[in-house]
């Protein structure tokens, strides 16, 4: 058995900073394949954002707003001008890889703020953000960004990133960027401070590796949104496919108490997203065997996913979702709610 | 507008004088108890009163005015429950007396059984519609959140009586709530034509929250706060703008205050229990959702929210229930079925949790079929 003495010694210092080096001291494999998920990166500082670093000048126009990101040194300011009316404001995250797309977040007047410009990695340009598309600004703060309530901000950044939000609340000063440990195993620092204490009791967390379909797709779903509140929202259609968990529910074969159709069955939260489409058929054929008398598919054997979780192209997304709702697509049809 | 412990001791002070010639002409050994219970009474020795009424009832247990005058003296310590039991008592002696109905309904209203206070006083109006019965009945109404019957009952008497602010502030609240913002706007610019007033801004707040404008919401409270911090209700809407606005603590210690000075207000009851669940304080948050629920009894909101604190604290069986029962009164309950699949795959009934997130996507399917429709048209 590995001694775990070293990592014990080095967590009071570890801890003491606010990423998730502490927990990395006693699960290195995790940590730190998990460090180079897109996950990891959901939110980058601006000094170290690669895509505004790449891009030094992006530009957008919509209407009479011209909106403009320009490097600065370490920084990336937005400035909106309309005639001889101008707004310039420090960008403060950015939200995502640029995968689908990189929104960014700044504040002014005591607020946070959503760009209303994102960027797209297909055309390598800025367009509309997804959420602001068919809407139009009133005023030249409105062309640069969207206000954001402060639960809204807690929750949008909150998943964003760690270590920022307590009480529903967001507190700017202490955001990690990034998803890290605690986003899903929650009380890391009373586990980390109870190993070190020696205190097995008081260092148990709750093993996210036993939860079945439904309670892990209300884990996944806190920040991909579960099927509940999606649901309350009314919301329907193909825009629904940016929230996988509720579109994973809907599907026919989905079963709450048969843990192969849960979301880690075919993702692994510590890991890269596998992009090979053939490594997911074992997926399908846990259940569609014919050892397990169950159906089979009669058009193929392999490479499932690519029919049965069809490529949403989402209007203004830039960008294919795949739709985790899993069925027979058939030519022609339209993507169902 | 809310009765205050004033308008208590008025009623009672006139069952008091009435009490007083009608007894003290009598010279037997009780009036001479009746006449001192009286005097203590009136000099504001409670204690002593009610020992002195119950003294003289245990010889005159059928004099209508005495039970009355015991009944004002307990609920004027605050003993509300039992004052109720000796105006009862009043009543079934004499049905048709109205001032002790009103009081009884005082009592009710003061116990925060605001329904019973609603019957009585909708027996009272049956004689006359003086004013008083019929603020404190619009008073009642707002409290259960019957807007439009606020607003059926006052309409018609407020062309009459253009200068009563009182009745501009309870009309212009359920016009507000009804999400009627012009005429209730026209009650409010009523309101402050006179200078400014604590319940303008309340009502101007109140405006603003319904119209999603938060941070005007807030100003209007917080100037409201400013002229009157007693204000009845201003602290609880402060405490929404202030929760809108990111300042959980800060709401959370505004609903508060309210409910020290105002426990029955439903709305700060129902918000400070919904802060204090996402703070995952649960048995707080059931208290203060049960509250809310003594005030309005069927209300659904409250009801969904203690079906979701059951489902919190593992008693799914329970949350079945309430969630059932909520669903059989509004079949389209949407949040309701909802957490209801959720409570069904808690547990094990699967297939009844497949038919609620069926039923769920039916109903939003239908709805977004309405809004599609509706614009076509």
């Amino acid at each position: 058995m590995r001694s775990a003495l070293p990592a014990l010694l080095l967590l009071p210092y570890l801890a003491a900073a606010s990423d998730d080096s502490a927990c990395g001291a006693c699960h290195s494999q995790q940590a730190s394949h998990f460090r180079a998920t897109p996950m990891a990166h959901a939110a980058e500082t601006v000094a170290t954002c690669d895509i505004l670093k790449n891009h030094p000048d992006l530009q957008f126009q919509e209407g009479s707003y011209h909106t403009q990101i320009k490097r600065e040194g370490d920084r990336s300011i937005i400035t909106v001008t309309r005639g001889t009316e101008t707004f310039t404001v420090p960008i403060l995250w950015a939200l995502g890889q640029g995968k689908a797309g990189q929104t960014y977040v700044f504040q002014y007047d005591g607020a946070m703020y959503e760009s209303r410009v994102s960027f797209y990695n297909t055309p390598a340009a800025l367009d509309v953000t997804i959420g602001d598309i068919g809407t139009k600004p009133q005023t030249i703060v409105e062309a640069a960004g969207r206000r954001l309530e402060p639960p809204d901000a807690a929750s949008c950044v909150g998943c964003h990133t760690n270590g920022g939000v307590s009480g529903a609340m967001l507190h700017v000063e202490s955001v990690v960027p990034g998803v890290g440990c605690q986003s899903c195993h929650g009380q890391v620092e009373r586990h980390a401070n109870a190993v070190r204490a020696g205190n097995v009791a008081a260092a148990k967390l709750p093993h996210l590796g036993d939860l079945g379909p439904e309670d892990m797709a209300e884990l996944c779903g806190r920040c991909h949104r579960t099927w509940a509140q999606v649901a309350l929202t009314g919301m329907r259609g193909p825009n629904t496919v940016r929230f996988q968990p509720y579109r994973l529910t809907n599907s026919k074969c989905y079963d709450v108490e048969d843990k192969r159709i849960r979301c880690t069955a075919c993702h692994d939260p510590h890991g890269q997203i596998e992009t090979n489409l053939a490594s997911y058929d074992s997926k399908c054929t846990a259940c569609h065997s014919t050892v397990l008398n169950a159906k089979v598919c009669s058009v193929a054997r392999d490479n499932c996913v690519s029919c049965h979780m069809p490529k949403i192209d989402l209007p203004g997304a830039h960008h294919k979702f795949t739709d985790h709702q899993i069925r027979i697509a058939r030519a022609g049809e339209p993507c169902p709610n | 507008m809310r009765v205050s412990g004033r308008a208590l001791a008025r009623f009672a002070g006139l069952v008091l004088s009435i009490a007083g010639t009608a007894w003290c002409q009598e010279a037997s050994e009780a009036d001479t108890v009746l006449r001192h219970a009286i005097q203590l009474h009136q000099s504001g020795d409670i204690a002593a009163a009610i020992s002195e009424y119950r003294h003289y009832l245990d010889h005159v247990p059928d004099n209508v005015m005495a039970r009355s005058n015991l009944g004002a003296a307990l609920a004027h310590a605050g003993h509300f429950e039992e004052a109720i039991v000796e105006y009862r008592k009043a009543l079934e002696m004499q049905p048709g007396n109205l001032p002790v109905r009103l009081n009884l309904a005082l009592a009710y209203y003061k116990a925060s059984d605001i329904s019973q206070a609603v019957a009585e006083l909708e027996r009272v109006l049956e004689q006359g519609r003086d004013r008083q019965p019929v603020l404190l009945l619009a008073d009642c109404y707002l409290r259960l959140g019957e807007n439009k019957k606020v607003i059926d009952l006052l309409s018609p008497l407020q062309q009459a009586t253009p200068d009563d602010k009182t009745m501009d502030y309870l009309l212009g609240t359920a016009l507000i709530r009804d999400g009627q913002a012009a005429p209730g706007q026209l009650l409010v610019d009523r309101i402050l034509r006179d200078g400014d007033s604590a319940e303008g801004r309340l009502l101007m707040g109140e405006s603003r929250l319904l119209a999603s404008d938060f941070a005007g919401a807030l100003e209007e409270f917080k100037k409201s706060l400013a002229i009157n911090p007693q204000l009845p209700g201003v602290n609880g809407y402060y405490g929404v703008a202030l929760a809108h606005a990111g300042d959980v603590p800060g709401a959370e210690a505004s609903f508060r205050k309210e409910l020290a000075s105002n426990p029955n207000d439903y709305s700060a009851n129902f918000q400070l229990g919904k802060l204090l669940k996402v703070d995952e304080n649960y048995s707080e948050s059931r208290r203060c959702f049960q509250r809310a629920l003594g005030l309005r009894p069927h209300d659904p909101a409250a009801r969904y929210q203690l079906a979701l604190l059951d489902l919190e604290d593992g008693q799914a069986e329970q949350a079945r229930a309430k969630l059932e029962s909520l669903i059989r009164e509004n079949p389209r309950n949407v949040e309701a079925h909802v957490s209801l699949a959720t409570v069904y795959y808690r547990l094990k009934r699967k297939s009844d949790g497949n038919q609620q997130r069926a039923i769920v996507l039916q109903l939003n399917a239908e709805k977004q079929a309405a809004v599609s429709g509706g614009m076509a048209r």
